[in-house]
């Protein structure tokens, strides 16, 4: 949005502010239908308003910022507030002087905020005072004193520590390795004491381990540090909340999965460090890496040996060395003590810091080291480790399964007397995933890992047979599966479950909300096989059974509405098709509102419908209302953003601006093959619609090359049969004969037509197209009797209609301008006279 | 000899954009000096807060001026600005005197621990004042309800009695100055 877009705005969002929830809907419904990119724009700045109030954005007053200056000079204990070092949520810390005359010297007060003197605050803060209290280490900042103010303001006066972090100390000094080895001995040993009073630090970093300017270690900031249980070893949870508080890069992965944090936690963050202070890298990524990729990385990936990835000179000189010498410095023992308490499971890694200390101190001594590099037998375990982490890769799948099974199971209970019944159902289901997932045996064909596609064939076997008792979960569950190899574009795979549920539905519910679901889906998958005849009339079935049991106006209705308008756009019933999407769109509209995500998918339907009928306009304006909405409801990134991305820019291409469709069409591949993978008929269709663009750049060769990949893709996920792989050819074709390939054009026409033939009606301006290509082809080969029956086929078919301005219109001058260039070549002047008469 | 306030007031209600600058200038030096005086006066931990401040410069400033001296609408108008910017340079400032992050306390996105509170650190105040310029050229009253609210701390009431609305208008703007502002800082309004 802009400032002048604000402009255009500001009055509507001046009125709508006033009005409650259900009259600013109707606001919006009326300004949609006015102006819809308008109404977008509103909707934009009152998904704002929401989040201000949620946040409560902006209502603490800038001068709270300051209140914090005003605690200058006065007094905790025997310190005297000099000035802050830094603050965070939980409080902030002050450099504080001894006002008592009998010391001299510096210390660091921590005071809660003021927010946080809730009785929670107060008790976490209470504890680190307690954990402090009982740690007395030499490399550890020491508590002084702790109380509470005149004013009920609770403090810790700590040690000050003035120095640097311990990694930027050690390159800021060029210390060697085995200097930084010495001084990280001397930081496990303050963990250990820490350790041996039941004492888990958790939150282990450079910036939490400072040396002071006389070289000496001291660990600070025990604020989320744990105490043991006495018993039995193991942390207890004291608050709730503190669990979150750790720094991820250097936490460890059972402390990202919200597991029981033990000693083994701190083992795993000192092997970070140690991994940072001798390669200069953090094992789970640089500094650039985003927080999602971390924590993948902390839990997924074992990472890269400390000496494997060292070709930074810089780094190397930091250690005092080069490149090389540091590599072959790592190799061997320090990659295997870092890895040792790197490993994944707290058991694997060293069982205590002492321990870590030990192998480092036999390193330093040149003894043989006691951890071994990763052996036969581990690597065969870690191949049951890897199939495991494919599981949980599979479990996404079965996570929107089970989402799915959620959302039945709440839609189903708004009918009360049915509940109960359907409670147990949804239980019955979410039971079955997790057998699903752990049935799955991860040796079952040797080497290969459990894919999610074997995942999901093992569970439609799997509710074939266990479920045939409870007909009711069985056709659920056969409608849920059949939907996911739908989605995947594993069509056949869809279509047997599909038709296996609605059977099942037909016998056992008659017509039902339920049963019109099946029969949606159903048509979905047959549309998508391109049994158009079929999915038609499974599609008129399922309307028809929707509007009977849910009524008129009901999103579900909506649904099956578009799936049968897409079903009639195929068979070219172009009419019939918009009627069922303008429906469609004025449900969703007046039921869910013009920015939700459902109502965007009519407006593409719509947007892609007019751009075939030639209102380009019109269509452009739909389509950009589509991505923005598809962008704000579904992530930047998701694969329908990439769809909405690729309708647009064929629109624009149409609209004669390809170089804008090319970039956008870019875009639309690197989001699909992101999100669908490579191989997605999808990918295939947007290959092709880029080679439309650059074909009209005159850039030929290119245009030609990219349609032949998508064909690569499309003509094995698809089929040959498939009308989608004709409509590609004919595209393909269409550069050829630009190229002045007309043989190479004329194989991939005749193949094209005859699928074509079968498919549509016998007046499809497809067909008419696919006619006047092919007579062009014949015509580039002079054979003009060949030429002439196709390119008089096509006049017929692609006659205009008075005032219509679509594809088909554009295609029958086309092909006027063959059938002049026809008979002119073959000195019959006085037809193509008649045909010029004709554009 | 710098001119009187009033004198630049009225230049700056005129449009003049060099009086507005002056008057910028000669108002921050006003306030600062107060801010100073204040603390002073009543030692470390002392609780008058800007809006205090700005009733006792306006007090101040309209004694020494006398009758000539605009009422107190036209003064916070300008005050209410320039207060903002003398915020934004305390807070850099401060910010630069900072030490380096030796206590650290980070939540699991790497950000401090917040409650939603006020945007934290000087640069995201100015960005947020750059938005309000942004702002203010197009709907200054809207605008200037944040100078009064977030940056001067007025209530609603307080700032519908100095302009003469209903609670509900002053309500109305600042929720809308927000949606702008939020809007702008995290999405941008490019043109």
């Amino acid at each position: 949005m802009n400032s002048a877009r604000w402009r255009l705005v500001s009055p509507h969002l001046d009125q709508v502010l006033e009005l409650s929830g259900e009259e600013r809907q109707r606001y919006l419904h009326d300004l949609a239908k006015a102006d819809f990119t308008l109404a977008a724009d509103l909707m934009v700045l009152l998904g704002e308003e929401q989040a201000l109030h949620d946040e409560k954005y902006l209502e603490h007053d800038a001068q709270d910022l300051f209140v914090e200056s005003r605690l200058v000079g006065q007094t905790f204990g025997a310190y005297e507030l000099v000035e802050p070092l830094g603050a965070g949520g939980m409080g902030s810390v002050w450099l504080a002087r001894r006002s008592d005359g009998h010391f001299e010297g510096m210390a660091a007060v921590k005071l809660l905020s003021a927010a946080l003197l809730g009785a929670e605050g107060a008790s976490r803060f209470r504890r680190e005072g307690t954990i402090l209290a009982r740690l007395k280490h030499p490399h550890i900042a020491q508590l002084i004193d702790a109380g509470v103010s005149e004013v009920g303001q609770p403090y810790l006066v700590l040690e000050y520590v003035e120095g640097e972090p311990i990694d930027r100390w050690c390159d800021n000094r060029s210390l060697d390795v085995e200097a930084r080895l010495r001084l990280f001995l001397d930081v496990l040993a303050a963990v250990a004491h820490a350790h041996s009073n039941l004492v888990v630090h958790r939150d282990l970093k450079p910036s939490n381990v400072m040396v002071s300017k006389e070289g000496r270690v001291k660990l600070l900031d025990f604020g989320i540090a744990k105490l043991l249980d006495t018993e039995s070893g193991a942390a207890t949870l004291l608050t709730r909340d503190a669990g979150h508080a750790f720094t991820p890069a250097f936490a460890a992965p059972e402390q990202i999965l919200g597991e029981s944090v033990s000693t083994a936690t701190d083992v795993y963050a000192l092997g970070a460090l140690l991994y940072l202070l001798l390669s200069g890298r953090h094992p789970a990524g640089g500094p650039g890496t985003k927080p999602a990729e971390m924590l993948r990385a902390i839990l997924e990936t074992d990472p890269v040996r400390p000496s494997d990835g060292m070709t930074d000179p810089r780094v190397a000189t930091q250690r005092g060395t080069t490149p090389e010498r540091l590599r072959r410095e790592l190799r061997g023992d320090l990659d295997t003590i870092v890895a040792k308490a790197l490993k994944k499971r707290p058991e694997e890694r060293y069982a205590s810091v002492a321990a870590l200390g030990e192998d480092l101190r036999r390193y330093l001594a040149e003894e043989p080291i006691l951890a071994r590099p990763d052996s036969l037998a581990y690597r065969t375990a870690k191949f049951a480790r890897r199939n495991a982490r494919s599981l949980v890769a599979a479990a996404g799948t079965v996570l929107a399964l089970i989402a799915t099974v959620a959302f039945y199971g709440t839609r189903l209970a708004h009918e009360r007397d049915r509940v109960r019944i359907e409670a147990q159902k949804s239980a019955q289901v979410s039971e079955f995933l997790t057998g699903l997932l752990i049935r799955a045996d991860p040796y079952q064909d040797d080497q290969q890992e459990p894919t999610v596609r074997s995942l999901l064939d093992a569970g439609a076997a799997r509710v074939r047979k266990d479920l045939a008792k409870q007909p009711e979960v069985q056709r659920e569950m056969l409608t849920l599966l059949g939907r996911i190899y739908d989605r995947r574009g594993a069509y056949d795979q869809a279509l047997p479950l599909l038709e296996e549920a609605v059977n099942l539905g037909r016998r056992t519910l008659g017509p039902s909300r339920e049963l019109a679901q099946s029969l949606n889906d159903l048509g979905v998958a047959q549309r998508r096989k391109a049994q158009v005849d079929a999915a038609r009339a499974t599609l008129e079935e399922a309307l028809a059974m929707r509007r009977q049991v849910l009524g008129d106006k009901h999103p579900e209705v909506a649904v099956t509405e578009s799936e049968l308008g897409r079903v009639l756009s195929d068979q070219g019933h172009l009419a019939q098709a918009e009627s069922h999407f303008r429906t469609a769109l004025a449900i969703r509209t007046q039921v869910l509102g013009p920015a939700d995500h459902e109502t965007a998918t009519s407006m593409s339907d719509l947007g892609i419908l007019l751009r075939t009928k030639g209102d380009l306009a019109a269509s452009e304006a739909l389509l950009r209302q589509t991505l923005v909405v598809t962008r704000n409801t579904r992530g930047p990134m998701h694969p329908d953003v990439g769809t909405a991305i690729s309708n647009l820019a064929l629109t624009l291409n149409e609209r004669g601006n390809p170089v804008a469709a090319e970039a956008m069409l870019r875009e639309a591949l690197a989001i699909g093959r992101a999100s669908l993978g490579k191989n997605h008929p999808d990918i295939a269709q947007r290959l092709i619609n880029l080679a439309g663009a650059l074909r009209l750049q005159g850039k030929l060769a290119e245009a030609a090359a990219t349609a032949e990949e998508g064909l690569a893709i499309s003509r094995p996920a698809l089929g040959l049969d498939h009308p989608a792989v004709a409509r590609q050819e004919t595209g393909l074709a269409r550069i050829y004969l630009d190229q002045g390939r007309p043989a190479a054009a004329k194989a991939l026409l005749e193949h094209a037509l005859e699928i074509q033939r079968r498919r549509y009606l016998a007046e499809d301006w497809r067909l008419g197209t696919t006619h006047s290509l092919l007579g062009a082809a014949y015509l580039g080969l002079k054979r003009l009797p060949d030429a002439e029956p196709h390119l008089l086929r096509a006049f017929e078919i692609l006659k205009p209609t008075p005032g219509a301005e679509g594809q088909a219109t554009r295609e029958g001058r086309e092909n006027l301008a063959r059938l002049v260039a026809l008979y002119e070549a073959w000195g019959r002047p006085e037809m193509a006279a008649r045909y010029r008469s004709e554009e | 000899m710098a001119l009187p306030l009033s004198t630049l007031i009225h230049s700056a209600d005129c449009g003049e954009p060099q009086a507005s600058e002056a008057l910028f200038a000669a108002l921050y030096r006003e306030l600062r000096g107060l801010a100073r005086r204040e603390l002073a006066r009543s030692g470390p931990g002392s609780s008058l807060g800007v809006t205090s401040l700005l009733h006792e410069a306006y007090l101040d400033i309209s004694k020494r001026e006398g009758v000539a001296f605009p009422d107190r609408a036209r003064f916070f108008t300008y005050a209410a600005r320039v207060m903002r910017g003398l915020i934004i340079d305390g807070l850099r400032s401060r910010q630069a005197r900072k030490r380096g992050g030796a206590f650290e306390m980070t939540s699991l996105d790497g950000k401090d621990v917040g409650d939603g509170g006020p945007p934290g650190d000087a640069e995201e105040i100015e960005r947020l004042g750059h938005a309000l310029d942004e702002l203010a050229t197009m709907e200054p009253e809207i605008a200037h309800v944040v100078d009064l609210k977030f940056f001067c701390g007025f209530t609603f009431l307080e700032i519908a009695e100095l302009r003469g609305v209903s609670e509900r208008t002053v309500q109305r703007h600042w929720d809308k100055a927000r949606i702008y502002l939020r809007h702008a800082l995290r999405e941008g309004f490019l043109d």
